[in-house]
């Protein structure tokens, strides 16, 4: 029988348990199957492999799950914890925000009259009230990165 | 189907106590199985395995209910797998990728017997799970997400992060790897 034909079998063998394949395919393969013993072969063994695969018993530990929610519960209550300080802290982010918005022209001026005063350059009394601005959320962005490095070393220590 | 879906996601993202218990509980065993396949040790297995699901508790509100919640599972715990890897330094997490790429990933030392060979019977060690344990642990992996876990090819491809036609090229070569596996096994 020609090399291709078995080459080709051994591909629709493995490829109807992995895609899928046609009716026609099927059909095919079937034909060749009652003609061939070595493609019989491949599919009796690939099923059988499948089939061990699926019936694979793997012991769980005991007590795994129990061990499990106890820490995931410990962590929601220390989540919870926590939580309203987070709150607050945007709180306060939009409340200086706000503020900020509300006192942008005032805050300009002051700027303005004391960098004239003392004769600093304009572009540097402009970046010292962008700098200004930046402050609520520069200051919350290293508290969460403070708080997210805190939460990975503890991660690491309780592995 | 998509409502169970979409009333596990509000659970998930309300970080709901007994959402969370109910699921540790009906997932253990395949989660578990994944991460020993994963890692080859159990006692990794174990702690990936709860750390998986603190995982799943702080990020429960970035779960899609559009697909299943275990390829999700499986994602987060093999991202896990990956990062500790990484932190390691032992490889790159594209060493899960095709052994002709690059070294397959596998944490048992080289000339010794694998975790995962030492936590099996003598009468397992014989069966399918000797054979598994030959297998490069790229092709072990798909293997059990498609013929134990039952996902389809593109939840594979979202597990792995990688593209359809890689989940379909190692599915083909683990099934021969896992069939030639069995046949020394049995010779």
């Amino acid at each position: 029988m020609n090399e291709n034909l078995h080459a080709s079998a051994e591909k629709l063998i493995a490829q109807e348990r992995i895609e899928g394949i046609s009716q026609s395919e099927r059909e095919w393969l079937a034909t060749h199957l009652r003609e061939c013993p070595s493609c019989t072969q491949v599919a009796q063994q690939t099923s059988a492999a499948l089939s061990a695969l699926r019936g694979l018993p793997i012991p769980l530990p005991r007590g795994l799950a129990a061990r499990t929610q106890f820490r995931v519960q410990l962590r929601a209550q220390e989540m919870r914890e926590r939580e309203p300080k987070r709150r607050l802290l945007w709180i306060m982010c939009a409340m200086s925000w706000a503020l900020g918005i509300a006192t942008a022209p005032y805050v300009w001026r002051a700027f303005e009259w004391a960098g004239e005063r003392i004769g600093m350059p304009k572009l540097v009394w402009e970046m010292g009230f962008g700098l200004w601005w930046t402050i609520p959320a520069l200051v919350a962005a290293a508290v969460v990165v403070l708080e997210n490095l805190r939460q990975a070393h503890e991660r690491d220590q309780a592995r | 189907m998509a409502d169970d879906n979409k009333a596990l996601a509000l659970g998930l993202k309300r970080r709901d106590p007994d959402l969370l218990d109910q699921l540790i509980e009906q997932y253990q065993y395949r989660l578990f199985r994944y991460l020993l396949y994963l890692t080859s040790s159990r006692e990794r297995a174990e702690d990936f395995f709860q750390e998986t699901w603190i995982r799943v508790l702080e990020r429960g509100h970035q779960y899609d209910s559009k697909y299943k919640f275990e390829a999700w599972l499986f994602r987060i715990a093999r991202n896990l797998v990956i990062d500790w890897q990484r932190a390691k330094k032992m490889q790159s997490l594209d060493a899960l990728t095709d052994p002709e790429e690059g070294a397959p990933m596998e944490f048992a030392a080289q000339n010794q017997p694998s975790p995962l060979h030492l936590v099996l019977t003598a009468e397992e060690k014989s069966g399918v799970h000797a054979s598994l344990d030959r297998i490069p642990t790229v092709y072990r992996e798909v293997l059990v997400l498609r013929f134990q876990e039952e996902l389809g090819l593109e939840e594979i491809a979202g597990v792995l992060a990688a593209p359809l036609s890689t989940v379909k090229s190692r599915l083909y070569r683990g099934l021969e790897a896992l069939r030639g596996a069995m046949q020394g096994g049995a010779a």
